[in-house]
């Protein structure tokens, strides 16, 4: 088990340079760099560029260096918490991320605990009343919520919680709070105005899970392990707890991994249009605009996230299922 | 004696949204005190369904509309419950289920949760029924793992059901079903999954506890052999109805109903005459047309111009090798260690195997699960490369020729001169393609003939294995387990192959369409002079069958002979255990189980002095007799050079 661990840790270094690799190596792809970009929208408005100030300019921002130093500084600096400097803004990226960072870790973590709270004891009624009115209820209030683009939703609820009930939904806290310091007020602010956002992200992932579930309770269900339980003189519901459902969670927590990134990138248009102070919106334009180390903090931020998510979801299958933790995989 | 289980006019019937469908119908029987009754019948026939009746396990479609099922506990004498009238969730239901009714399943890989340990699901039986705390629940456990067999049995309390081996899965079953103590065991298919030698430890194991706990046990199975092993009545039942019911004796002796004595007739056993034929349901009569006849002509006359007509009659001795695998071997490696240093292991699956297969001869092979036979005919038809050794194969130019390492084009003309017909009807037909569609296609593949002749071909085949050719437009969901056996047949006959490879062509079937369709195969074989390797892990299959007969165990072929002296003279203990552990349906020959010894038959390993393979000693094959040989280190057996 140890070893077990050790070696899911140890896997994730490399994968982590790996990607930090892809991700310099993407934002570095299209012609051009900031500075380009920059001068294009200077010449657009008809200033005159001094080359020379072009010249300091790329000197200082290190865009004069060939394209494996410029990613061993940005690597080295990753590796002692220097995210960079944002050329658009000014400001070291740390300073312009600010709290969007932690405010993204906690709308992305409410979703998928929403998403899991809800779909799991929906999918058990579905699995064990398949085809019931209940079952039909839910799976097309499912349907529904799959196929409904997120920002489409997101605009829906906007316009009503406007007209019917006369407030704005938008936004992760009230104005007031906005670039204020943290104090209890704007926590509960926050936490007010996070149901919104939860829900329009999570009820795709909820409708897939709920079918998930559904799909392999159903599956267990007609196994031979849960007859012969039957058979021992067991409760049904003992049975359908301690047997299948043990079973059924297996690809559920096996998610967990796939599901955080999902919600973050699906997150990002509906940031868009609620103007949520998350870091989607934020990423969208630095890449726009190549501010290439801001872009890549956020990047490498989602990486890591999930990478850790797949090491949570490992560790948790391997103390699930013996058959993983002492085989090295699922028999059968 | 007074009856511990009494069904009266069982009725079930599954209520479907726009129909009911009768399962059962009008059964009666009982069970006495300490008593064996099996039910007998084939798949379908609904004795499923009556033992899910009793359990109370019926599926929620299912409804008992008439008849009774009085259980009378006789720990608790004077009371008798109705089942029937009960409910299935109930606590009454629940009471009797596992605690004074127990039940063990067909699929010992399956049937037990493989996230809990051993222990926990024997724990969890005994809790529910008795008040008792966990430290004596464990205790009790242990005591009935002791009783079962385990060899260890503290410590298989801790170990999940995929640590631990097929026959050690079904004792923990067994286990779990008897914590308790019940009145009566239903057992349903217990040993259908498990290997021969490990049928028959099951088999003695469910004897023993019988008697020691006194209980009395519904065994239900379609294998006769081991009704006549283990019933002291049987019940007979073929489409939800009971035929037949009485002392096992007396039915195997003289059993008075039509589907009990073509039931007998159907099963293979060891004492059949060479010209002797197993009469099942329904025959099928193999009609050859022109093309296919063309095939069994042309050999025949090619026989009688090589060989004089007095050898014809003993192909083995007469015609010339088709097949012959030399020292073979091919070992898998598995990765165990961490990801800096890896340990590769070899296990060998095949280990020097020789075999011959003459023309117009049927060689069988025997082999418990997980000997390497599959792995042999997976080599033979060169899906796989071997490590070592040499197949040499008479192609169409009648030259013997080497198939290893030969490239996939140079392979391609040989491939189709081998044909293989698979285990699993289910998987082995494409449901998505018509079975004019699956026939055709080998010969689609290597270019056979034109559209006209393949049609024309086609419908010769199906005529061949008894199928009506309107069926040829159809899928093969259709078909019932044993016409898609024949459709597999017809597709491997299409291209005229010199050898055809059954991998346990019957071991899916039920009796009496195994019975035809290995008559079927005796007669094509016949008319078309064909060639055969058949495997099987049936001895009385193959004994019908075979010519020849090779056993095979660890990878290695331990002794082959032709058929008769092989069964009355086996020389290799494998051979011998093998045989001993067979259950006939046959009372004059029931299975002696004291010479059944627990533990591995097959381990090498273990095997007395001359027969020992281990580090130090590798036994090569010997002569023993004329075509006689056994694998042995022995000076009065000369070794031959083969």
């Amino acid at each position: 088990m140890l070893t077990y661990l050790a070696r899911r840790l140890f896997v994730m270094v490399p994968t982590l340079i790996m990607i930090s690799v892809l991700v310099f190596v993407i934002i570095q792809l299209p012609p051009g760099d900031f500075l380009t970009t920059y001068l294009n929208e200077l010449q657009a408005q008809g200033e005159a560029v001094d080359p020379a100030k072009i010249e300091f300019l790329k000197q200082q921002y290190g865009l004069d260096q060939p394209i494996y130093v410029q990613y061993a500084e940005w690597a080295w600096g990753l590796l002692h918490g220097d995210l960079g400097f944002s050329f658009e803004y000014n400001l070291p990226v740390r300073e312009v991320v600010g709290d969007r960072l932690w405010l993204s870790l906690v709308l992305n973590f409410s979703t998928v605990l929403f998403i899991y709270i809800v779909s799991f004891p929906i999918g058990i009624y579905s699995a064990t009343r398949q085809y019931s009115w209940g079952d039909y209820g839910f799976t097309f209030v499912g349907f529904l919520g799959l196929a409904m683009p997120n920002f489409l939703f997101a605009l829906i609820l906007l316009y009503y919680a406007n007209v019917v009930f006369g407030t704005s939904i938008g936004g992760l806290m009230d104005p007031e709070y906005i670039n204020q310091g943290w104090s209890f007020g704007k926590v509960m602010s926050v936490v007010e105005h996070l149901w919104a956002p939860v829900l329009v992200i999570g009820t795709s992932g909820t409708a897939s899970m709920i079918r998930r579930l559904r799909a392999n309770l159903l599956d267990e269900l007609s196994k031979q392990y849960v007859v012969t339980a039957h058979a021992k003189g067991l409760s049904p519901k003992k049975v359908l707890f301690k047997y299948p459902l043990r079973m059924a969670l297996n690809p559920f927590i096996a998610d967990i991994g796939n599901i955080l990134p999902q919600v973050v990138s699906g997150s990002v248009l509906v940031s868009v249009v609620m103007s949520l102070p998350t870091t989607g919106p934020m990423l969208l334009t630095a890449l726009q605009s190549q501010d290439m180390y801001l872009a890549g903090s956020f990047l490498m931020f989602l990486a890591l996230l999930t990478v850790v998510g797949m090491f949570v979801s490992d560790v948790l299958l391997a103390w699930l299922d013996p058959r993983i933790r002492l085989q090295g995989g699922v028999g059968q | 004696m007074t009856d511990i289980l009494r069904i009266k006019n069982l009725k079930v019937e599954f209520v479907l949204p726009h129909m009911r469908v009768k399962a059962v119908e009008n059964v009666s029987f009982r069970i006495g005190a300490q008593e064996t009754v099996a039910l007998v019948g084939e798949s379908g026939s609904g004795k499923s369904t009556i033992s899910q009746a009793i359990m109370g396990l019926l599926p929620k479609s299912a409804q008992i509309t008439n008849g009774s099922i009085i259980f009378a506990d006789p720990k608790k004498p004077g009371t008798r419950v109705d089942i029937s009238m009960l409910d299935r969730a109930g606590k009454e239901m629940r009471a009797i289920r596992g605690g004074r009714i127990s039940m063990i399943f067909q699929e010992p890989m399956s049937s037990l949760s493989p996230l809990h340990t051993i222990g926990d699901q024997i724990c969890e039986a005994v809790r529910l029924h008795r008040k008792v705390r966990g430290r004596e629940a464990r205790e009790l456990a242990v005591e009935m793992l002791t009783l079962v067999g385990f060899p260890q049995p503290k410590r298989a309390l801790k170990t999940y059901p995929f640590e631990l081996s097929g026959g050690l899965r079904q004792r923990a079953m067994i286990a779990m079903a008897l914590v308790c103590r019940p009145a009566l065991l239903v057992a349903d298919e217990p040993t259908t999954a498990l290997d021969v030698t490990i049928q028959a430890q099951i088999l003695r194991l469910i004897r023993e506890v019988q008697s020691e706990l006194q209980m009395s046990l519904l065994l239900i199975t379609h294998d006769l052999g081991v009704v006549a092993n283990m019933a002291d009545r049987m019940v007979v039942v073929y489409d939800g109805r009971v035929v037949e019911a009485g002392q096992t004796q007396e039915v195997f002796i003289n059993p008075g109903h039509a589907y009990t004595r073509s039931l007998l007739a159907a099963v293979p056993h060891f004492n059949m005459g060479p010209d002797e034929r197993l009469r099942p349901l329904r025959e099928i009569k193999p009609k050859t047309g022109s093309l296919l006849a063309e095939v069994g002509n042309a050999e025949a006359q090619r026989e009688n111009t090589e060989v004089p007509a007095s050898l014809a009659l003993h192909p083995t001795m007469a015609s010339e090798p088709v097949l012959a695998v030399r020292h073979i071997s091919k070992s898998f490696s598995t990765r165990k260690g961490n990801w800096f240093k890896s340990e590769e292991q070899r296990i060998p699956a095949v280990s020097d195997v020789s075999l011959t297969v003459n023309r117009g001869e049927c060689v069988g092979l025997v082999g418990e699960s997980g000997c390497g036979k599959t792995t042999l005919s997976k080599l033979i038809m060169r899906a796989m490369n071997p490590d070592d050794g040499s197949i040499l194969f008479r192609g169409e130019s009648g030259q013997m020729t080497e198939l290893v390492g030969l490239d996939e084009d140079q392979l391609n003309p040989y491939r189709k001169r081998i044909q293989f017909v698979f285990q699993d009807p289910f998987g082995s037909l494409n449901p998505r393609m018509t079975v004019q569609d699956i026939v055709a296609e080998p010969m689609l593949i290597h270019g056979v003939g034109d559209g006209e002749y393949r049609r024309k071909m086609v419908l010769e085949l199906m005529d061949l294995v008894g199928l009506d050719p309107r069926f040829l437009n159809r899928y093969p969901h259709s078909f019932s387990g044993g016409q898609r056996q024949r459709i597999g047949i017809a597709r491997a006959l299409g291209l005229k192959p010199d050898l055809l490879i059954f991998d346990e062509p019957t071991s899916a079937l039920d009796v009496s369409v195994q019975a035809q369709i290995l008559n079927l195969l005796k007669d094509l074989q016949r008319n078309l002079n064909l060639t055969y390797l058949f495997i099987s892990h049936n001895l009385a299959v193959v004994d019908y069958v075979a010519d020849r007969i090779a056993v095979m165990c660890a990878g290695r072929i331990v002794e082959s002979a032709p058929r008769e002296q092989l069964f009355r003279n086996p020389v290799h203990p494998y051979t011998q255990a093998l045989l001993h552990a067979v259950p006939f349906a046959d009372l004059d020959h029931l299975l002696d189980f004291d010479k059944i010894v627990d533990g591995k038959a097959s381990d090498p390993t273990r095997w007395p002095a001359p027969f020992t393979i281990n580090q130090n000693s590798a036994p090569k094959m010997m002569q023993f007799a004329e075509d006689h040989f056994v694998r042995a280190e022995r000076a009065d057996f000369t070794e031959v050079a083969i």
